[in-house]
């Protein structure tokens, strides 16, 4: 297992890895860029499952190349032209010593981490401690296991960092709700109607990723993010309130991390310690939390997406330059 | 050269090149994919070294779970950092002169 | 009684859903969170204090398996300070929408809160890089709060901060990869156990951490992002972000260099800290110096005494490992209690003169130095807290400021480090000049006509004063909060 040789995939997917980096980072159109970012998204997806990790291939195919880059699409399709400044001779140095000094360092950061041999901690690692306990933590997926029992608390934090995030920009918009952002005009008739075979679709994969969660990979995260492209579908399918502008969109947003609170606070208060969860009904209580989770997860992801929206230009006399489009 | 080894340093590569790029552009779009470049380089380094640490039921589903942990993360970062260049920009081209 | 490291934590994070989904009632939600987390800082210090370091497994598992909680001395006085720091900016942002930014300031900088509090009870490597990445989305959400001209700071501070993570989660990795465990305690006795002394893998994970955690405490030259947030976010803000936020990294690195790397951090690389930091010292203040408006001076004066902080590396770091009452121990004990209680100094004044920044701004409609005149006589309240923050930032006898700079100097002699001594003067005597230069700015001239001032609530420049009497008055009976900080620490031959 832990001894497999470089085979010519392996060879290919880190060849175009490189590639899809290198294009991402220094090609001068947005356009082009933003989609050699994608094709980089699926390429780690199909390393992190060269590399044993499925759970991390689905976060990967669903929030890195997926969400992530339908925020930078929606960015650059309004302003393709790269507002880039003519570069001056000083830059042009600083430009080339950069990436000497970056090539050294990257060299010297390989060595060190090629020469790690397989762990030989002088105590018990905690990979073995996790096949130990997995039992009693109500679930068979030991990632699971990690993120909603042993590092319940970890994820809450990190949900709290979800929040915050759309909270944050939430605050770009003028009055912080979503009211501002014009809805979408009606699709022509064939993509609506893709939109709505395929807005259901992803609801019901979002669901079953969330329920096989518990036994094999997948998860909240996972589903979450389907879940988010399919209210994005349905916003964009006449369906505006997919995505709730005002009223309800704080407590969906919220709902995640309420429900995590309510858990830690119902522990604590029970006397049986902060999130311990204890092993007769973990299980329940992981896919309960989860089921919240895939909710607010979801409806972050679409509502940054929403939120990255500009504002309509206050309607002053003046009309306002047109926009590129 | 093993396929741990080969990830190891791709990762490495690419973490140092998306940080590199990051503090030597000007344009703000392109500082954004850096940062998930770099971000893509160093959850590398995780996922390979979950192989290495392993026991004979798979990889060190630990590190599994830091890095979903990470890529979630990532993508908050970088939903708020678009709207930001994304008002920045409107400004600049808004508001006409500079 | 060790329930109250969960609750500081989650407790913050509770009111910050409550202001999220009650954006009417921010002010309230925000002022009785934050009664309650003091009430839990000043318990937990309390019993850290009385009975030694706390410690809370949570979910029932156990580290490192699960992750645990920690709270020694230095972790205590940290959560006080973000308790009083943060009592009082409270109260000074229900007294006006510009100081705070709009409504969403009250979810986010209580989100904030609860993750300073989870960095300084965070017992796991990894929980802290969440807890650190929490503090600097929300930090940098606060700072976009004040306005458009604030989103280009906002969005390099941005960048600054994730790019420091990302260094500190790869340091991390490879931490666990040689340790085998996240658990910070642990882990540093796994290092400091194996036979090999200090190994190449153990010398990058420490260098990357550093640097990583160095740009996210504005170390120079990692700092030129600092003075732009700082100064661009409201008032309230800029308060939170130079006495608290530039600290969570800081004690980041300070648990990573003497816990996790205690054999490993060698006194070379010590010494490389301190004299960036001594630079740093006189950078900040020469620009400080320079800028004509009242919140750059501030935020430079943060790159300033950020330098200062960072002595306590090359003065405590021989002393490792040292047994108690030997001449190694006892100066790094006297680095240790001075530097960090400079930090804490350093937190209160801070909040005191962006505080009184912000006010004497918001009266005048300008922080501009030349639109100040008058200010001495007309609002005196918040001209002699910026002077008594100055002062106990310069280390004038009797403030707090000068007790820690008495135990830098302490620690110098005794170690033989005196070259040391000049930066502790030259440093005192620059902050000097840039607090008297705004004082003297704020003197009426004799025939000049004033435009009249805007109102400014009461409670605002009472909150400012009450920070700045605390920064002055703690160095009167400094004793208890050197003795917390020495609890539990990992130099001076202690447990």
């Amino acid at each position: 297992m832990s001894a497999a040789p470089v085979t010519i995939l392996d060879a290919l997917l880190v060849g175009g890895l490189l590639a899809a980096a290198g294009l991402t980072l220094f090609v001068p159109r947005r356009s082009t860029a933003v989609v050699m970012f994608l094709v980089f998204g699926v390429l780690l997806a199909i390393a992190w499952t060269r590399l044993g990790a499925p759970d991390v291939a689905l976060a990967e195919a669903a929030i890195g190349a997926g969400v992530t880059s339908a925020l930078l699409i929606d960015a650059v399709y309004e302003r393709s032209r790269r507002p880039e400044r003519a570069t001056g001779h000083h830059r042009q140095v600083l430009a080339v010593v950069g990436a000497v000094l970056a090539a050294v360092l990257a060299v010297g950061l390989a060595l060190v981490l090629v020469d790690i041999g397989p762990f030989t901690s002088p105590g018990p690692g905690a990979a073995d401690l996790v096949a130990d306990r997995l039992d009693e933590s109500g679930v068979s997926h030991p990632v699971t296991a990690v993120l909603l029992n042993f590092r319940s608390y970890d994820t809450l934090l990190e949900i709290a960092v979800l929040l915050v995030a759309v909270l944050a920009a939430l605050a770009l918009q003028p009055d912080a709700t979503l009211r501002g952002v014009p809805a979408p005009t009606r699709t022509p008739d064939l993509l609506g109607l893709l939109v709505r075979v395929l807005a259901p679709v992803l609801v019901v994969v979002a669901g079953w990723l969330l329920v096989a969660g518990s036994v094999a990979p997948g998860g909240a995260f996972q589903a979450g993010a389907v879940l988010a492209g399919g209210l994005l579908l349905m916003r964009l399918g006449g369906w505006p309130g997919a995505v709730p502008a005002s009223d309800l969109l704080r407590p969906t947003l919220a709902v995640g991390l309420t429900g995590f609170l309510t858990l830690a606070y119902l522990t604590a208060a029970l006397g049986a310690g902060w999130l311990d969860l204890g092993a007769a009904w973990a299980g329940e209580a992981i896919l309960a939390l989860e089921a919240l989770l895939t909710v607010s997860i979801a409806m972050t992801l679409a509502a940054l997406f929403v939120a990255n929206q500009d504002p309509p230009t206050p309607p002053v006399g003046v009309s306002s330059p047109e926009r590129t489009r | 050269m093993t396929r741990e080894e080969l990830f190891l340093a791709v990762g490495a590569g690419l973490a140092v090149l998306g940080a590199a790029r990051l503090l030597l552009t000007r344009d703000l779009l392109t500082r954004v994919l850096a940062l998930n470049v770099a971000s893509g380089g160093v959850l590398m380094i995780l996922v390979a070294l979950a192989l290495r640490g392993g026991g004979p039921d798979g990889p060190d589903p630990v590190l599994h779970a830091l890095v979903l942990t990470g890529i979630v993360i990532t993508v908050s970062v970088t939903g708020f950092a678009i709207g930001l260049v994304r008002r920045i920009e409107g400004d600049l081209t808004e508001g006409g002169r500079r | 009684m060790n329930d109250t490291l969960g609750a500081l934590v989650l407790l913050p994070l509770g009111g910050a859903v409550l202001a999220a989904l009650l954006p009417r009632h921010g002010p309230w939600v925000g002022i009785v969170t934050a009664a309650a987390t003091l009430a839990l800082a000043l318990t937990t210090a309390a019993a850290v204090y009385r009975s030694g370091p706390r410690h809370l497994e949570l979910a029932g598992w156990g580290a490192p398996l699960g992750i645990d909680l920690r709270a020694d001395g230095l972790s205590a006085a940290m959560l006080a300070l973000t308790a009083v720091v943060g009592v009082a900016t409270t109260v000074y942002a229900t007294g006006s929408d510009a100081a705070s930014g709009r409504p969403l300031f009250w979810p986010l900088w209580l989100a904030l809160w609860s993750g300073l509090n989870a960095v300084y009870v965070s017992g796991d490597l990894f929980n802290t890089y969440v807890a650190l990445e929490l503090v600097g989305l929300s930090a940098v959400a606060l700072v976009a709060l004040g306005g458009r001209d604030a989103y280009p700071p906002a969005l390099r501070y941005l960048f600054v901060a994730v790019l420091g993570s990302l260094a500190y989660l790869l340091g991390v990795a490879l931490v666990y990869a040689e340790a085998g465990t996240l658990d910070i305690v642990e882990a540093g006795e796994r290092l400091d156990g194996a036979t090999t002394a200090v190994t190449a893998l153990t010398a990058t994970a420490l260098a990357v951490m550093a640097l990583g955690l160095a740009l996210k405490t504005a170390l120079f030259p990692l700092h030129a992002w600092l003075p732009q947030a700082h100064a661009a976010a409201p008032s309230a803000v800029s308060a939170i972000l130079s006495a608290l936020v530039v600290k969570a990294s800081l004690f980041v690195l300070v648990r990573v260099w003497f816990v996790v790397f205690g054999g490993a951090a060698t006194p070379g690389a010590a010494q490389l800290l301190g004299i960036l930091g001594t630079v740093a010292v006189v950078w900040g203040a020469v620009l400080a110096l320079r800028q004509p408006r009242l919140k750059p001076i501030v935020a430079y004066s943060t790159v300033a005494q950020v330098g200062y902080l960072f002595l306590l590396f090359p003065l405590a770091t021989p002393g490792l490992g040292e047994a108690a009452g030997t001449t190694a121990a006892q100066a790094a004990y006297a680095g240790w209690t001075g530097a960090l209680g400079l930090a804490l100094a350093h937190g209160l004044a801070k909040a005191a003169m962006f505080m009184a920044a912000g006010t004497l701004a918001l009266a005048h409609g300008s922080d501009r130095l030349t639109d100040l005149r008058g200010a001495a006589t007309r609002m005196p309240m918040s001209t002699l807290t910026f002077g008594l923050a100055g002062a106990s930032l310069a280390g004038l006898p009797p403030t707090f400021g000068f007790v820690g700079k008495w135990q830098l100097l302490q620690a110098s002699l005794i170690s033989g480090q005196w070259w040391w001594l000049p930066v502790l003067l030259v440093g005192g005597l620059l902050t000097a000049a840039y607090t008297v230069r705004v004082l003297g700015a704020t003197v009426n001239p004799p025939d000049a006509e004033l435009a009249p001032l805007a109102p400014v609530p009461r409670r605002m420049e009472w909150a400012a004063l009450s920070m700045a009497a605390l920064a002055v008055m703690l160095g009167v009976s400094s004793s208890g909060l050197l003795g917390l900080l020495g609890v539990g620490a990992p130099v001076g031959g202690g447990p």
